[in-house]
């Protein structure tokens, strides 16, 4: 199993809205110059119509691969372990030319912060949008709401703060809700293979790692833990409880926005990463 | 030919008025609509027609659902394990218990040699992939579950022939470094398989097994194209055609005096399909892997949840081989046409006491089935399709120790 990326995607053939599919099969969208910033999709792959990536990419050069399984990404056999996703990702840090500000969303949030914990030369900065991946309740308390067993317009309602302005050609959770005949047959198709392969990596424990909030303390990289004050998949209480266990992280709420905040608020979204960034150089 | 009875238990006690509001009556319903004292006269009903099959010569299918009105046999192993102690010839299937949700198939391998020694070689074990709101009940992943059950699959067959361990077992799936149960299962070397699928490569894998392919509501083309693969697997590896045995259906069956009856009761029947399967969207349709993502345009476009079927009136289920119905003669016509237009049955499962069917109407069917049908459906000309001798392994677990 190999990442394929050598260079920021830059060895990859370019396809076509900025997307390139690396040698080893990774599909990776790139936007921008400088310093490499390093997107963990979450739900859904980062669209190329996502609303923050022009905004974002004036702060360094964006590099989103597809994980496998998800978007167009193929999935190698046995390949189906969220210490699969870690050990792939550390490969695409390991590859890139400079060290990078790495951004997890959501489940993608989960996957930088096992990347950080167990320790990276190649992590600049982190940045922490609405992550699942950690147990804080008790037992009969449930930290994250289920993604699977959850109703679809259930999920559509906690995941945004305005599910009406969700951005036209992007998903996030509760995307069921935004099936219509117009949809283009290839979204579909990518979002039935995301949902898939969240869902082979985080079925059960349910989009947690039990052990992970005993580590946190061991991330040394400054960390940003973002979170959209109206998400009721992950509240922002349980939030708090992130940045608590990471050292010296800061917690900052976006107003109006839900479960992904990078698309309900992005400009929002690139202004206070852009002022971490230059807050902590 | 065989004819078993199978009967889910089902539970159609909850108000109508509950089960329209409930976005679905699997999975989510609370157990407080539940009541056990219904279910225990239920149980002993049910346990009363096993009885009666037993003594006219019907075998029984027992299989295994949760948390819904469909279905009251969550603990399959514990059922069968009843089935084989209050009978004393039939042959009792398990169809079964679900291998794809449950964490160690070492230990189903223990529940099924257990039973088959209280039965005295009586067992034949079925596997299901399962899926759906069963994978909710039981917290498995919906993922993998093809691999995930052959896998089990293998594990079970090995645990029940091995006689010389403990082995050890690391497998994708499963792990167990010290296997060896006791007691071992009666037959020899161990109880038939059975696998309910209408997939093609599946039939195809069963087919190369030898384990018999039994086929759910199919109909004419589909089981006779389940089947077809079937035979198409064992010949493209080389092996002997398959005998008829290896060849099941299940379909809904009554037999009553006169096929006025038969077609009154029989309408009770589809309860199992209008009623009992209504499942929300995240249990079905978006449900992680039940769409291949090259369909998911054409699945979910046409509209979320779950599809409730037409065509349920006791003539059209006839019509499209899902259903037996009539006096016993018609029903004898109907399973022959059936037999012959898939390329051959061995056993014909029979869905009667489902639905709202009561307890006397379900055994004045089994009498007239085992009295007046089954007989008609012995020593019957072969197909023209050849069938090769029945598997040889059978015929050793008949004369088991």
């Amino acid at each position: 199993m190999s990442a394929g990326i050598t260079k920021g995607g830059a060895s990859a053939a370019e396809r076509h809205d900025g997307i390139a599919v690396a040698p080893g099969g990774l599909e990776i969208l790139s936007r921008g110059q400088g310093r490499p910033i390093l997107l963990i999709h979450g739900v859904n792959t980062i669209s190329p119509k996502a609303p923050f990536l022009d905004g974002l990419a004036r702060h360094g050069e964006i590099i989103a691969p597809s994980a496998p399984g998800f978007g167009h990404s193929p999935r190698p056999t046995d390949f189906d372990t969220m210490y699969d996703l870690v050990q792939l990702y550390r490969e695409v840090l390991d590859g890139l030319p400079d060290k990078a500000i790495v951004i997890g969303f959501s489940f993608g949030g989960w996957i930088a912060a096992e990347i950080a914990t167990a320790g990276s030369a190649k992590m600049h900065r982190l940045v922490l949008v609405d992550p699942v991946g950690i147990k804080i309740g008790g037992r009969e308390e449930r930290d994250i709401v289920h993604f699977f067993n959850t109703s679809p317009d259930e999920l559509n309602r906690l995941s945004w703060h305005d599910p009406a302005r969700r951005p036209q050609g992007t998903y996030g959770l509760g995307w069921q809700s935004a099936i219509d005949d117009a949809m283009p047959d290839d979204d579909l198709v990518v979002l039935a293979r995301n949902w898939d392969a969240l869902c082979l990596y985080a079925w059960r424990p349910h989009m947690y790692n039990p052990q992970l909030a005993h580590w946190l303390h061991r991330i040394s990289v400054p960390t940003l833990v973002l979170w959209g004050a109206s998400d009721r998949i992950v509240t922002p209480d349980y939030g708090r409880a992130w940045a608590r266990r990471i050292p010296g992280a800061r917690f900052e709420l976006i107003e109006e926005a839900g479960h992904h905040p990078e698309l309900e608020q992005p400009q929002a979204f690139v202004d206070r990463v852009a002022r971490f960034v230059a807050g902590t150089s | 030919m065989q004819l078993w009875n199978h009967c889910e238990c089902p539970y159609p006690f909850v108000s109508q008025e509950i089960l329209d509001q409930a976005d679905s009556v699997r999975a989510s319903l609370p157990n407080m609509l539940c009541d056990p004292k219904i279910v225990a006269t239920l149980y002993d009903e049910i346990f009363d027609e096993y009885r009666l099959c037993d003594d006219l010569g019907l075998h029984i299918v027992t299989n295994e659902h949760h948390a819904g009105i469909n279905n009251l046999w969550a603990a399959n192993p514990v059922i069968t394990g009843v089935v084989a102690r209050v009978t004393r010839k039939a042959r009792i299937l398990s169809l079964g218990t679900l291998v794809t949700v449950r964490p160690d198939p070492v230990r189903i391998a223990e529940e099924y040699a257990t039973i088959d020694v209280l039965s005295r070689g009586r067992l034949e074990i079925g596997f299901v992939k399962s899926g759906a709101t069963e994978m909710v009940n039981g917290d498995a992943n919906p993922m993998r579950i093809r691999e995930r059950e052959w896998e089990a699959i293998d594990l079970i067959e090995k645990t029940l022939t091995t006689h010389d361990g403990p082995f050890s077992w690391e497998g994708k799936f499963f792990t167990h470094p010290f296997v060896n149960i006791w007691p071992r299962c009666w037959q020899s070397p161990r109880p038939d398989f059975w696998a309910a699928t209408s997939d093609f490569p599946t039939c195809a894998e069963l087919g190369r097994r030898g384990i018999v392919n039994t086929l759910l509501f199919g109909g004419y083309d589909r089981t006779r194209q389940a089947f077809d693969a079937y035979k198409r697997g064992r010949a493209e590896a080389g092996l002997a055609p398959p005998g008829e045995d290896r060849f099941s259906y299940m379909g809904f069956c009554y037999v009553g005096d006169t096929d006025e009856e038969a077609y009154r009761i029989g309408q009770k029947i589809p309860w199992f399909l209008t009623v009992s399967i209504k499942s929300a969207p995240q249990f079905s349709t978006f449900q992680p892997g039940a769409v291949a993502p090259e369909m998911a345009p054409k699945a979910w476009r046409r509209g979320a949840g779950s599809k409730r079927p037409t065509n349920l009136d006791v003539e059209s289920l006839v019509r499209q081989g899902q259903m037996f119905a009539g006096n016993p003669d018609t029903v004898v016509k109907q399973i022959k046409e059936f037999r012959r237009r898939v390329g051959g049955l061995g056993s014909l499962i029979m869905m009667t006491r489902q639905g709202l069917v009561t307890h006397a109407e379900a055994e004045k069917s089994f009498e007239l089935c085992a009295r007046e049908v089954l007989p008609q459906l012995q020593d019957l000309e072969p197909l023209d399709e050849p069938a090769a001798p029945v598997e040889p392994w059978r015929a050793v677990a008949t004369a088991a120790p």
